[in-house]
């Protein structure tokens, strides 16, 4: 809100304060302090008062005149060409002399304007930034009627009226009472401790001029909780016209344009009270009788914006006997409102419901002054003083008379509040001292009355503090802390250590999974990168199967490329390498760690996750840059790296290679482990190379990305247990089983393992069964692969014989033949 | 006999120069002082001598002995010297670039909030997690912000289709809307609802607004919050807080001040400035950085606390503000376009 350091004066002497005090108290009573700006003109040189004495006609273009001007003592008699329609002769106006320099940087010289030699420039307010003035033409200081012209040849500043400073404010939304400036001017007063004066209101009501039933004969509310006070009050002979200077000046400073006198009052007093009131034509009132009911489902009403708006039985509007005049609280129809020909007015004075309001204004779509106002609520106690401030300001400017009484319906609205609060609560709450005498001088400053003080209580005295009715944000002791605080002044809150009791309680799992993925794969040379969770769909689409699109959506999407939940941060990681290489940046090794949502029959689950991928580099073929290039199990390793810091051993797990629709991958080249109906899953590999080409990305991109469910991420901080290390020496035996070659090794080893441990006595334990080789190809039948495991025995008490281990081994090689007919070991 | 063994010295030397794997070497060994080697050989006859010749003749056999072990010796090094050369690969150049990969760089919002994490914790603050899609109850309604608020319009927050189903996200309220979290004090209210003061936590994360992206603003971008929940919580120890924060962020002489404002959940509720001169690229005096308050009675009524009993303070800030400030960065959009150059200065 706009607020005019000219007007606050009206109310609280800041003279003698300066400006940036008067911001800084501002700032510390919790109001945030936008801009500060002055409204007056800058400080010219050579910019002087100056009469005309003639003007002619140009004599080559026929939109100019010449013009003698006299700027007296400033240089005498000029000649000067000059354009604006109204530079008659007798007029004294602003004259800016060769070396003056004007708003944008405009110096002004002796010049030549189509032959015609010119000695300066007369100016027009807005060439001076002048705010508000009218622009058509020449600034006029004096008409050669006016009595006592300013002097010739004065500096203009000393002639121009002196600026306002405005400052601009942003008003929390608890504080409906500073939306106007006696609020503002309250909240100062507390700080400067200077008194408030509140402006003076000369009308009351009385029995005057009749009643005007032919006017307005009746006012109805037929939605009480939606408006529970309004009040219209009518006003016959009104003389409508334009509001005085100094009314336009301070509409101009606080933001709002002049429009005529009866709307400007009505401006004024919403920004000097925060109340809004409204004017209506008495004429244009159908019925003579004043209607609050709710809208009719699609009933139209043209708003004073000249739009048609429709509206519907949740809306309140103020009618007549036959059609809306007003959406209530919002803004007036162009039907009802003044013009040149108004006579006598209705003016309404009313309260709405907030929530009303801000639907209305939503649903709408269009907020006035009026509708911010009672939105966050406008105080009904107030609003007779202030409907009796606007009349009286209508009668003073506008002339005319009230006629009859005001008509009201509602009103009875309660208001008692009281807050019992102690200095001592204030202390202990606050952390440190604030004696009683400054917190009663805080409180009362804000007109906070003290009415009660009970002295038995055995930490201090208690207070009952009574709340003003404007001040409906204030409800429980600790509100008062708060308004003791601000005006005791938050700077006073002393210094102190940080008083830690420790606590017992570790960080979250999550955040220790990703701490150690971050760790993890940083120290492996990866760039981490954070990217958007917001994604098109058609990369969601391109991720995961369709059903997950339609669940991932967002209702209400900022933008298209943006309109759903990502479910991998693959695509991320893609965009970044794709910009970098698009820079001629070298990325090759990139990850994010971070939230995705996987869709799974319907449901969505937030996920914690990790991914990486690495792009070959373009510069690996020259000689010392050789390097073994990255392939499916490097992904496989890292994979089941981040897999160990969630808790989870991959090395157990199935394996799966989707075919069909692989959504990102490229066919037979990648896998998918677990499952998030398990509570995790792996998906690593080559990235297809069609969507790699369609991206735009040069070179192959393997990638791993790891999801579990957030719950489900392990505390990998759990105790381990100490096992002992086996000190007897292994027995090693070699097998090569000649299988299928579509079987996965995996599923061999499994079954070796099985079959190995079936083949033990109970005197000693089979090991491990590794893989070591893999071997396809010449002196093997067709489509027929050799795997090569080493089967490692041991016993923990004692060296193995041969005799023992040959034997278990030989009964290995029976239980195969007997039980895998399709497998051949290898001779 | 000392023309034999000269004779079989000088053999001997010619071969074991021209052995050159340790194979070759082995086998000419052998030849010498194997079983059926030549000097072996003579070393056999000794038996048959004459008393009086074996002084002399052994004296000449030790003698050849001994040279050949040094023969043995020197040609053993020789092949030994060639093996470990043989491992060695080219020449270097020690001036060439390694073409592996630098080490990795952690992004600088996670630095950021690493170091943010690592100060709270010395104030005795663990981290806590939350759902980044969250309902209206967490993110709002326990939070003081009535169901007409601005802030929970769908032009300032991201919601999903009253049918979307969340399956390990649980809401409080039946029918109540799934939302993207528009900030990290939904943490607060889930961890306070989960277990009993004291509790000291803060709750780095991802929130989202509904905001046309530009140099300051973000569709998503994160938050860190602390909240301190225990008897006889005050101001006093809020500022306390902040200045501790920010003097281990900054330097001890890093000032902080409070100006009061408005949160719904938080009563005092005040906005944190920071003396602005360690910062670069600032050329104002105070710079915002925050908000805070003393959680608000209304707050601990939501999740079943005695509010006559607890008071607590919270804190909260944006890390993308804060890591532009500390770093100078002018522009939010430069940490999510990921730019190795922007990158790699962090690290």
């Amino acid at each position: 809100m706009k607020i005019s350091l000219n007007w606050l004066n009206d109310y609280i002497d800041l003279s003698g304060i300066s400006n940036d005090d008067i911001s800084k108290a501002i700032t510390f009573l919790g109001f945030e302090v936008e801009s500060v700006h002055n409204t007056g003109a800058p400080k010219f040189n050579n910019v002087v008062t100056g009469r005309i004495l003639t003007r002619d006609r140009h004599p080559n273009a026929d939109k100019l005149s010449v013009c003698t001007v006299d700027v007296g003592p400033a240089g005498g008699v000029k000649t000067i060409v000059c354009g604006a329609p109204n530079c008659d002769a007798g007029n004294l106006v602003p004259v800016a002399l060769p070396g003056a320099i004007l708003p944008g940087n405009f110096e002004i010289k002796q010049s030549k304007i189509r032959g015609q030699s010119s000695d300066g420039m007369m100016c027009s307010s807005k060439e001076l930034a002048i705010e508000g003035g009218d622009h058509a033409g020449l600034m006029i200081l004096a008409a050669p009627a006016d009595a006592n012209p300013p002097a010739l040849g004065v500096a203009i500043n000393d002639v121009l009226p002196p600026g306002d400073t405005v400052f601009d404010i942003e008003i929390t939304p608890n504080r409906p009472d500073c939306l106007s400036h006696i609020g503002i001017a309250r909240e100062l007063s507390a700080w400067f401790k200077n008194p408030l004066k509140y402006p003076e209101t000369k009308y009351a009501p009385a029995a005057g001029a009749p009643a005007r039933p032919d006017l307005l004969e009746a006012i109805r509310v037929d939605s009480a909780e939606m408006c529970p006070l309004y009040t219209a009050t009518v006003i016959t002979g009104i003389k409508t016209g334009p509001s005085p200077e100094w009314m336009q000046r301070r509409l101009i400073a606080a933001g709002m344009r002049p429009i005529s006198n009866i709307v400007d009052i009505s401006n004024y007093v919403m920004l000097e009270y925060g109340q809004p009131t409204h004017a209506f034509d008495a004429k244009k009132i159908a019925g003579r009788q004043i209607i609050i009911r709710p809208a009719a489902e699609g009933e139209k009403i043209t708003t004073l914006d000249e739009k048609e708006r429709a509206l519907n039985s949740r809306m309140l509007v103020i009618a007549d006997a036959e059609k809306p005049l007003v959406i209530a609280g919002i803004m007036g129809g162009e039907n009802s409102g003044i013009d040149d020909t108004t006579a006598d007015i209705v003016l309404e004075a009313a309260i709405f419901s907030r929530t009303l309001i801000r639907w209305t204004s939503r649903q709408i779509g269009l907020s006035s002054d009026s509708s911010y106002r009672f939105e966050r609520g406008v105080d009904p106690h107030t609003l007779d003083e202030a409907a009796r401030r606007a009349i009286s300001l209508i009668l003073e400017l506008c002339g005319g008379q009230v006629a009859g009484t005001t008509h009201k319906a509602g009103g009875d609205i309660p208001w008692q509040r009281e807050i019992q609060i102690s200095p001592a609560y204030v202390n202990e709450r606050a952390g440190f001292e604030i004696p009683a005498a400054d917190q009663r001088a805080a409180l009362e400053a804000l007109e906070l009355r003290i009415t009660r003080e009970d002295k038995s209580a055995s930490d201090g005295p208690v207070w009952t503090v009574s709340i003003p009715t404007w001040r409906d944000d204030l409800d429980r002791p600790i509100d008062l802390v708060e308004e003791v605080l601000r005006v005791y002044g938050t700077e006073k809150i002393p210094p102190s250590p940080v008083l830690a009791p420790a606590l017992i309680g570790n960080d979250d799992p999550i955040v220790l999974f990703n701490r150690a993925v971050s760790a993890q794969l940083a120290g492996q040379g990866f760039n981490e990168c954070v990217n958007y969770t917001l994604r098109s769909k058609a990369e969601v689409d391109a991720w995961a199967p369709p059903a997950a699109a339609a669940g991932l959506a967002l209702s209400n999407p900022f933008t298209e490329d943006q309109s759903h939940l990502r479910a991998t941060l693959v695509p991320g990681l893609l965009e970044t390498l794709k910009l970098n290489q698009s820079r001629g940046v070298a990325a090759t090794r990139l990850f994010e760690a971070g939230r995705v949502f996987i869709e799974r029959n319907g449901q969505n689950f937030e996920c914690v996750s990790a991914a990486f991928i690495i792009a070959e580099n373009a510069d690996a073929n020259r000689a010392w840059l050789k390097r073994s290039p990255a392939d499916f199990y490097t992904a496989k390793c890292l994979v089941e790296t981040l897999a160990s810091i969630g808790g989870i051993d991959l090395s157990r797990q199935p394996v799966e290679m989707p075919s069909g629709a692989t959504f990102g991958w490229q066919e037979g080249q990648f896998a998918v482990i677990g499952d998030i109906a398990r509570g995790w899953i792996a998906r690593l590999g080559l990235v297809d190379l069609a969507l790699l080409r369609g991206l735009g990305i040069e070179g192959k991109v393997y990638a791993g990305a790891l999801s579990i469910l957030s719950e489900r991420v392990k505390n990998t901080s759990d105790r381990r247990r100490y096992q002992p290390v086996a000190m007897t020496p292994a027995a090693l035996r070699d097998i090569a089983l000649v299988v299928d070659e579509k079987l996965p090794a995996a599923d061999v080893q499994k079954t070796l393992a099985k079959l190995a441990r079936a083949a033990l006595p109970n005197t000693f334990a089979l090991e491990t069964v590794d893989i070591f080789d893999v071997y396809q190809g010449k002196g093997l039948p067709e489509a027929k692969k050799s795997l090569a495991f080493s089967l490692a025995y041991r016993a923990p008490d004692r060296t193995l014989t041969d005799d023992e281990v040959n034997t278990a081994f030989t009964k290995l090689q029976e239980a195969i033949a007997k039980n895998q007919p399709d497998w051949q070991i290898r001779k | 006999m000392q023309q034999e063994l000269h004779a079989l010295l000088d053999k001997a030397r010619a071969e074991f120069s021209a052995t050159k794997i340790r194979a070759d070497f082995e086998a000419t060994k052998a030849r010498y002082v194997g079983p059926n080697g030549s000097l072996t050989a003579f070393m056999k006859q000794m038996g048959g001598l004459p008393k009086e010749q074996k002084p002399v003749v052994g004296k000449l056999i030790n003698e050849t002995k001994t040279a050949l072990a040094a023969l043995l010796a020197a040609a053993l090094r020789t092949i030994e010297a060639g093996e470990l050369a043989a491992q060695l690969g080219p020449a270097i150049d020690p001036t060439l670039p390694s073409p592996d990969a630098p080490a990795g760089t952690s992004h600088p919002l996670t630095l950021v909030r690493e170091e943010m994490c690592r100060i709270l914790a010395k104030a005795g603050f663990s981290v806590v997690e939350g759902p980044e899609a969250e309902t209206e109850f967490y993110c709002f309604d326990a939070l003081n912000t009535p169901a007409d608020h601005p802030a929970r319009n769908e032009q300032d927050t991201f919601y999903f289709p009253a049918d979307a189903r969340f399956g390990n996200i649980s809401k409080k309220v039946p029918g109540e809307k799934y939302l993207l979290r528009t900030h990290t004090s939904s943490v607060q209210i889930r961890t306070m609802l989960k277990g009993q003061p004291p509790i000291r936590i803060v709750s780095p994360g991802r929130v989202y607004r509904r905001d046309t992206t530009d140099a300051t603003h973000s569709a998503n971008f994160h938050q860190l919050e602390c909240l301190y929940v225990d008897k006889n919580v005050t101001v006093r120890d809020l500022k306390a807080l902040l200045d501790y924060i920010f003097a281990s962020l900054l330097g001890k002489d890093t000032k902080t001040r409070f100006r009061p404002h408005y949160f719904g959940y938080t009563e005092p509720s005040f906005e944190v400035d920071l003396s602005a001169k360690h910062l670069p690229k600032v050329n104002k005096e105070w710079i915002e950085i925050g908000g805070c308050g003393m959680v608000d009675p209304t707050v601990f009524d939501a999740v079943g606390y005695d509010s006559k009993v607890w008071t607590g303070y919270a804190f909260g800030m944006g890390l993308e503000r804060l890591a532009m400030l500390l770093y100078g960065i002018d522009d939010i959009r430069y940490f999510y376009q990921n730019d190795l150059r922007f990158l790699r200065q962090f690290a």
